[in-house]
């Protein structure tokens, strides 16, 4: 297995390829493509039952695609040198055992030798606050508690690709904010790490890059920021205490958004330099800027019937 | 491989330190100390009072014949006060005033009272054949033979030895009847913990863990070996205890008794329960561990492992019949003693209880071993599919339909 720390430099691309998967007669994916890069966050949206999970099994060699391949720096990915953590959406393990116990095994079943495997447990327990309960049976543990261990299983083994499911779901403030650390620092480290969640503003925080699977199909893929600017800049976003007279002054041309801030279109994206002006001489602005569709307008858009 | 390793290892920890399994194992220990240890106690307790004949003798009540009828009951029952009555003897049967009663119509009939017939109460039959004895003597006096002459003539006894050239079916049976039934027991045990344990983890959602960290052949084979080890050892700790304990008690231990029947088994037995006992633990463990892979509740077990559980319930009834009949060889036998899922019983009762030929021994092993792989494969198959499969419980076809492709 390629070490995670010394590769650093070394930057790997996955991709998937065309992936097609039906159980007995329903099709879950026809014709699933995306690819991530080391070093940067991926983003997996799709509403439910849209083929999330079936593309994330496939991926992890769960079970076989029908067709389409996985890469790995345009290698099919080889499962025995490429390690893969993964923190499922269902969460579970065993309730009834000692959490080291349980945690030293699947890093063992990842391949790590047991006392690496012991080593890395203890690290990652102190790491998230975790070390005093590292003697107690599982279920002693609160659920935020019991996902940071989770968490532990994904992550111990040190892999290469790092899934994570909705990990943000059921963490309290403090949690979630030591969660986003350590992610942002195995980004750092140079990690693929693949994100799937239905909370689009963590998305938005993380990801470089998306793809929206809409029934079983990528409904659209690539650098969140390039998606945005494809959308026509043809709206400003306003927000001033004179609203209500800026919409008089533009009748039929406004409305207002959901956080408070006047959409006002715009006749043309060339128009904008001059009605920015205009705004700026007449009214009291205290923020305009070009209207971008936010990852819940999209998502909307491409994963709606 | 390194992964059936560690798999086998964490279940087989899972079973040593699980407070029910260590439990079980420590009561039958005792049981079996008890049990073995018993002749000893009674002997130092009770050793000096065997021959005192105990005060209080129940009462067997004798109505309607004459003195001599009743000493000879009373010299054939010595267990019993027999008291010549000439009231009713149903009442104080009914009271318990008397154990039992006997009313005498002449020496050819009679009628034997009791509150509570025993199951293994044969006070009629030995009524009958006082009486017998008592009729035919006086008919051989009454026809001229002197009475000293008529006495021997009764006495006379034919002497006989028999002598075994085979396996002794009278001996055999207790022990081989005891393996086959530790067996039965154990296969049926464990192979619902494997379904139980695959379940749980389905339930418990281990599984979304596990099935993308190890190879479900791996985790297949490691859960029943590890089981079936668990299994072993427990076999291995009553058993051995067992003959621990009674080689300490061997001298206190009556000859011939059902404990000294049941130790002095050949080794080569032994060996031959050994190889069945893994064969027959793998190829039921397997399917067990296959079945609780498709239950989506812990509930559901029960009645997912019904068709296994019946089809292992009916070779054991097989086999169990085919010893009480005493023809261990019948074609019944001899067709289940190949089929890989009756065989581990039925060849082994063979083997004990009969001579089976070399190589039917070897095909029936072969076959058994052949199929214990191929289940094991297909089960890790199922496995794979069944575990990820949630909510309604998928039917066989669509299994099969998954296998195929899988």
């Amino acid at each position: 297995m390629i070490s995670a720390k010394s590769k650093g430099v070394i930057h790997l691309i996955l991709a998937l390829r065309d992936i097609h998967k039906s159980f007995g007669e329903k099709k879950v994916l026809t014709g699933v493509s995306f690819t991530a890069e080391s070093g940067k966050a991926f983003g997996l949206l799709g509403r439910n039952g849209a083929g999330k999970t079936t593309s994330i099994r496939i991926l992890m060699g769960v079970f076989p695609a029908d067709s389409g391949d996985v890469l790995m720096d345009g290698k099919p990915l080889d499962h025995k040198k490429v390690g893969i953590g993964y923190l499922p959406e269902e969460r579970g393990l065993y309730p009834k055992k000692k959490i080291i116990d349980q945690l030293v095994y699947f890093a063992q079943l990842k391949g790590m030798k047991t006392q690496d495997a012991v080593k890395a447990c203890d690290r990652w327990l102190e790491r998230l606050g975790m070390s005093e309960y590292r003697d107690k049976r599982l279920d002693t543990l609160s659920k935020g508690n019991q996902q940071k261990i989770q968490l532990v299983t994904a992550l111990a083994h040190d892999p290469e690709i790092v899934i994570l499911d909705e990990p943000f779901s059921g963490l309290d403030p403090i949690n979630a904010m030591l969660l986003k650390d350590v992610v942002k620092e195995e980004i750092g480290r140079g990690k693929i790490v693949l994100f799937s969640s239905h909370q689009m503003s963590y998305i938005e925080e993380f990801c470089d890059a998306i793809a929206i699977i809409n029934k079983g199909q990528v409904a659209i893929t690539g650098e969140l920021h390039a998606i945005k600017r494809e959308y026509p800049r043809d709206r400003l976003a306003i927000r001033s205490p004179e609203a209500g007279r800026i919409a008089a002054a533009f009748p039929g041309r406004t409305e207002q958004a959901e956080n408070g801030e006047l959409i006002l279109k715009l006749e043309s994206p060339t128009e904008k330099m001059d009605v920015l002006r205009r705004l700026a001489e007449r009214f009291d602005i205290d923020e305009a800027r070009v209207f971008e569709p936010s990852l819940n307008d999209i998502f909307a858009q491409y994963a709606g019937d | 491989m390194e992964q059936f390793r560690k798999i086998l290892k964490f279940e087989l920890k899972g079973y040593l330190t699980n407070k029910v399994f260590v439990g079980v194992t420590c009561f039958l220990v005792a049981v079996i100390f008890l049990v073995t240890f018993f002749p000893r106690v009674t002997n130092l307790l009770g050793g000096q009072d065997t021959d005192e004949t105990p005060e209080e003798r129940e009462v067997m009540l004798v109505s309607g014949g004459d003195e001599s009828a009743r000493a000879a009951l009373a010299q054939a029952f010595p267990e019993y006060e027999v008291r010549l009555t000439e009231s009713d003897v149903k009442a104080p049967v009914t009271k318990g005033e008397a154990a039992c009663a006997v009313e005498l119509h002449g020496l050819s009939d009679f009628t034997y009272y009791v509150d509570n017939l025993g199951m293994y109460d044969t006070n009629a039959q030995r009524v009958s054949e006082v009486l017998t004895g008592l009729y035919r003597l006086a008919a051989l006096t009454e026809a001229g033979v002197a009475p000293e002459r008529a006495e021997e003539i009764m006495a006379s006894t034919v002497s006989f030895d028999i002598q075994s050239l085979g396996v002794d079916q009278g001996q055999n049976f207790f022990y081989t009847y005891i393996m086959i039934f530790a067996l039965y027991m154990v296969i049926l045990l464990y192979g619902q913990m494997v379904a139980t344990n695959v379940a749980t983890e389905k339930s418990s959602r281990a599984m979304e863990l596990l099935v993308t960290s190890a190879d479900p052949t791996a985790m297949m084979f490691g859960k029943v070996a590890a089981s079936c080890l668990a299994g072993l050892l427990q076999l291995m700790c009553v058993f051995g205890s067992a003959l621990l304990f009674y080689d300490l008690n061997r001298s206190y231990v009556e000859d011939g008794g059902i404990l000294s029947l049941l130790f002095d088994m050949p080794p080569s037995l032994l060996a031959y329960m050994f190889l069945f006992f893994i064969l027959g633990f793998f190829i039921y463990a397997f399917l067990y561990g296959a079945i609780g892979s498709t239950a989506s509740k812990l509930e559901d077990i029960n009645t997912s492992v019904m068709p296994i559980t019946v089809v292992f319930l009916a070779g054991f009834f097989v086999v169990v019949f085919g010893m009480s009949s005493g023809s261990v060889d019948n074609p019944l036998m001899v067709a289940c003693s190949f089929i890989p899922f009756t065989s581990p019983m039925a060849m082994f009762t063979r083997i004990a209880m009969s001579h089976p030929a070399l190589w039917e021994i070897a095909l029936s092993v072969a076959i058994l071993l052949a199929s214990c792989a191929g289940v094991g494969v297909l089960a890790a198959k199922i496995y794979r599919v069944g575990v990820l499969l949630y909510g309604v419980k998928p039917k066989l076809g669509e299994i099969l339909r998954t296998l195929k492709k899988a």
